[in-house]
């Protein structure tokens, strides 16, 4: 009895690794992380919302994605947005540590690191045209126009789009039709 | 028929291959737009990984009856999101797209497949490969199919009863004419002529221009005949008329000799009667004077007889039999030869020559010519008469009788054969010049002909051939 027990038990070990080798020999790519997949999500963001033209990115010959607070993303924003553009303009990741910053950016991510002070931060944005993204917990709630959510292990997003609407960007339905929740739409969208 | 039904055939399959080629093209483009329009509506869905909006957009397709399968990909080839019009099975591999190429299509057993890349913004973000059924194109082919039939049929029928129409019309005078020309060729009855069709087209017109052209030929052939029957009559008469003429001639000839005769007669005998019965009151000239008379008498008889022989040689009936050359000459030599053993004379005969002729006729042939041989070689003290066969330069047998005496001047040849013509004097050789005339005319007869050739003193050669 003894022996199966410890042979089972070896096996339970052994079982993820086996199943990482089979999964490596069948030629499957390891499964993005969350943060990879949110990097992608906010670069793919630009190509499916309207700036206005009368702001910081009509002289900017950059699109710029910028983190404020701690960095979640490491290299994956870097990796996601290397080479590419937005509306024909190339893709810059910034890191900032000041609010005073944001407006000059396109998109900026709220880390979770700022969930107190983000009222400041949206204060200090103010109708700039920057998209509001975050993973904090009622983002949303609290003014931010885009919240990253886990559903069943897929990062799905929340948008606000009053919110939005305030700063002058336009979301496109081809986004708003994947969004888990569109609030402030005076027609019923999502889940 | 064949030749029509399979020209139809023919035309008819290939507006069918053409027809279905161009409609295989269609339905495949209509397929690359609809993988386009999936392709560009899921993008987002793809960008964001949100397969549920993939499916949702798939779902559209239920609208395209055809598609039996739909799927989308993402960018490392796993299914993604999938549409099934008959039920959910397993999802299929994504087909290799080529480097290069954004699409690529497979016509399959009873499907076309198209796989595409979706690309946005230049970059590939995806793959939508769709699965279409060809029933459109098969209900299509089968529609084609049972019209070309009909239309097959229809147009063959209508060909099987356009032809028996103009059979009728055309084909069977053709044919008619045609039997009734063969039939006159092989029978020569050049009074057929072929009824002609009653409507006045070109048909009935060479049955006509063949008509006028039989009633020519038979003009033409009667007036041959009357013209052949007139000939023979012409001909009948002249023979009747050339023998009265003959027998004229003949008559006139045998009294003309007998005639010639008697004074002849009276003359010799009385120079004789005057030699014998007056020989002591004639001096020698007198006596001189007669016998020249008698000798002058004596040589217009035998004129007379060869005369008489000329004409009568030409007329005589002939009898052809084959006769030994060799030995009629053997013969005549030996004669002459017995009427002057005196002489010296060598004969060559050649052996074994035989002739087709009239013995008779041929006999005074060789007396003649080895008389003449004989006598003109008189003046020398041996001479030599050859008899013998050779060719002539056509490489025809011709008979040649050759002396080596007196000859005669070339220049004369054609005096030779001439009645009473003689080249030599009566003093130097006799004769009346009638045998050679008598030789031509019975050589002439039996088919052939005869030349000489000479030299004074050399000696001649009569060359004589006779039927071909």
């Amino acid at each position: 009895m003894t022996r199966i027990v410890a042979g089972s038990k070896k096996a339970a070990l052994a079982l993820p690794w086996l199943l990482a080798a089979v999964s490596a020999l069948h030629g499957e790519l390891p499964k993005p992380t969350e943060s990879q997949v949110q990097a992608a999500y906010l670069y793919n963001f630009g190509n499916f919302i309207q700036w206005p033209a009368n702001t910081a990115l009509g002289s900017s010959v950059s699109f710029t994605i910028c983190i404020l607070g701690e960095d979640p993303f490491g290299s994956s924003l870097n990796a996601a947005v290397a080479d590419r553009a937005v509306g024909g303009r190339a893709v810059v990741a910034k890191h900032i540590m000041n609010a005073a910053e944001a407006p000059s950016c396109q998109i900026l991510f709220i880390s979770s690191s700022e969930d107190t002070r983000l009222n400041k931060i949206l204060q200090a944005l103010n109708r700039a045209a920057v998209l509001t993204v975050s993973d904090m917990p009622a983002f949303s709630d609290q003014g931010g126009m885009v919240q990253f959510i886990l559903k069943g292990n897929r990062v799905r997003f929340e948008v606000d789009l009053a919110a939005a609407r305030k700063a002058g960007l336009t979301l496109s339905s081809e986004l708003l039709k994947l969004a888990a929740r569109v609030k402030g739409n005076s027609a019923a969208g999502g889940q | 028929m064949l030749v029509s039904s399979v020209a139809l055939l023919l035309a008819c399959s290939a507006l069918l291959a053409y027809d279905v080629y161009t409609f295989r093209l269609g339905i495949l483009d209509n397929l690359s737009t609809e993988s386009q329009i999936i392709g560009s509506n899921s993008v987002s869905a793809l960008l964001f990984s949100d397969s549920h909006a993939a499916e949702s957009t798939l779902s559209a397709l239920r609208a395209s009856r055809h598609i039996r399968y739909a799927q989308i990909y993402t960018p490392d080839r796993r299914p993604f999101a999938g549409y099934w019009r008959d039920g959910k099975v397993q999802a299929q591999a994504l087909p290799a797209i080529p480097p290069g190429q954004t699409q690529v299509h497979r016509f399959e057993g009873n499907g076309v497949a198209l796989a595409s890349s979706i690309l946005f913004q230049g970059k590939p973000v995806g793959f939508v490969y769709l699965l279409s059924d060809l029933q459109s194109l098969n209900e299509r082919l089968k529609g084609y199919t049972v019209i070309a039939t009909a239309v097959l049929l229809v147009s063959l029928i209508a060909a099987l009863l356009i032809s028996r129409m103009c059979q009728r019309v055309i084909s069977t005078p053709v044919i008619r004419l045609a039997e009734a020309a063969r039939a006159i060729s092989r029978e020569k009855d050049y009074s057929i002529r072929v009824p002609a069709p009653a409507d006045h087209d070109e048909l009935s017109t060479l049955v006509v221009a063949f008509n006028e052209m039989l009633d020519q030929i038979q003009q033409r052939d009667t007036a041959l005949l009357r013209a052949h029957d007139e000939l023979e009559q012409r001909v009948q008469d002249r023979t009747t008329q050339l023998a009265a003429a003959n027998r004229e001639l003949e008559a006139f000839s045998y009294s003309v000799a007998h005639d010639l005769r008697a004074p002849l007669r009276s003359i010799d005998g009385f120079s004789q009667a005057l030699l014998e019965d007056c020989v002591d009151k004639l001096d020698s000239d007198g006596k001189d004077y007669l016998h020249r008379v008698r000798a002058a008498t004596q040589r217009m008889s035998v004129l007379i007889d060869d005369l008489l022989n000329l004409s009568r040689l030409t007329r005589s009936e002939m009898h052809k039999e084959t006769l030994d050359l060799s030995a009629l000459a053997k013969s005549v030599a030996n004669e002459l030869q017995k009427g002057a053993p005196g002489r010296s004379v060598d004969f060559a005969i050649e052996e074994n020559l035989s002739a087709n002729g009239d013995s008779r006729l041929l006999r005074v042939v060789m007396e003649n010519l080895l008389g003449n041989a004989w006598k003109y070689t008189a003046r020398h003290s041996h001479s030599r008469i050859e008899f013998g066969r050779s060719q002539d330069a056509k490489g025809r047998p011709v008979c040649f009788v050759r002396d080596d005496g007196a000859g005669f001047d070339p220049r004369h040849a054609t005096r030779l054969f001439g009645a009473f013509q003689r080249l030599h004097s009566t003093s130097e050789f006799p004769g009346t010049g009638v045998g050679l005339a008598t030789v031509q005319r019975i050589v002439r007869r039996h088919g052939g002909d005869i030349w000489a050739e000479a030299e004074v003193e050399k000696g001649a050669t009569f060359f004589f051939t006779l039927s071909e």
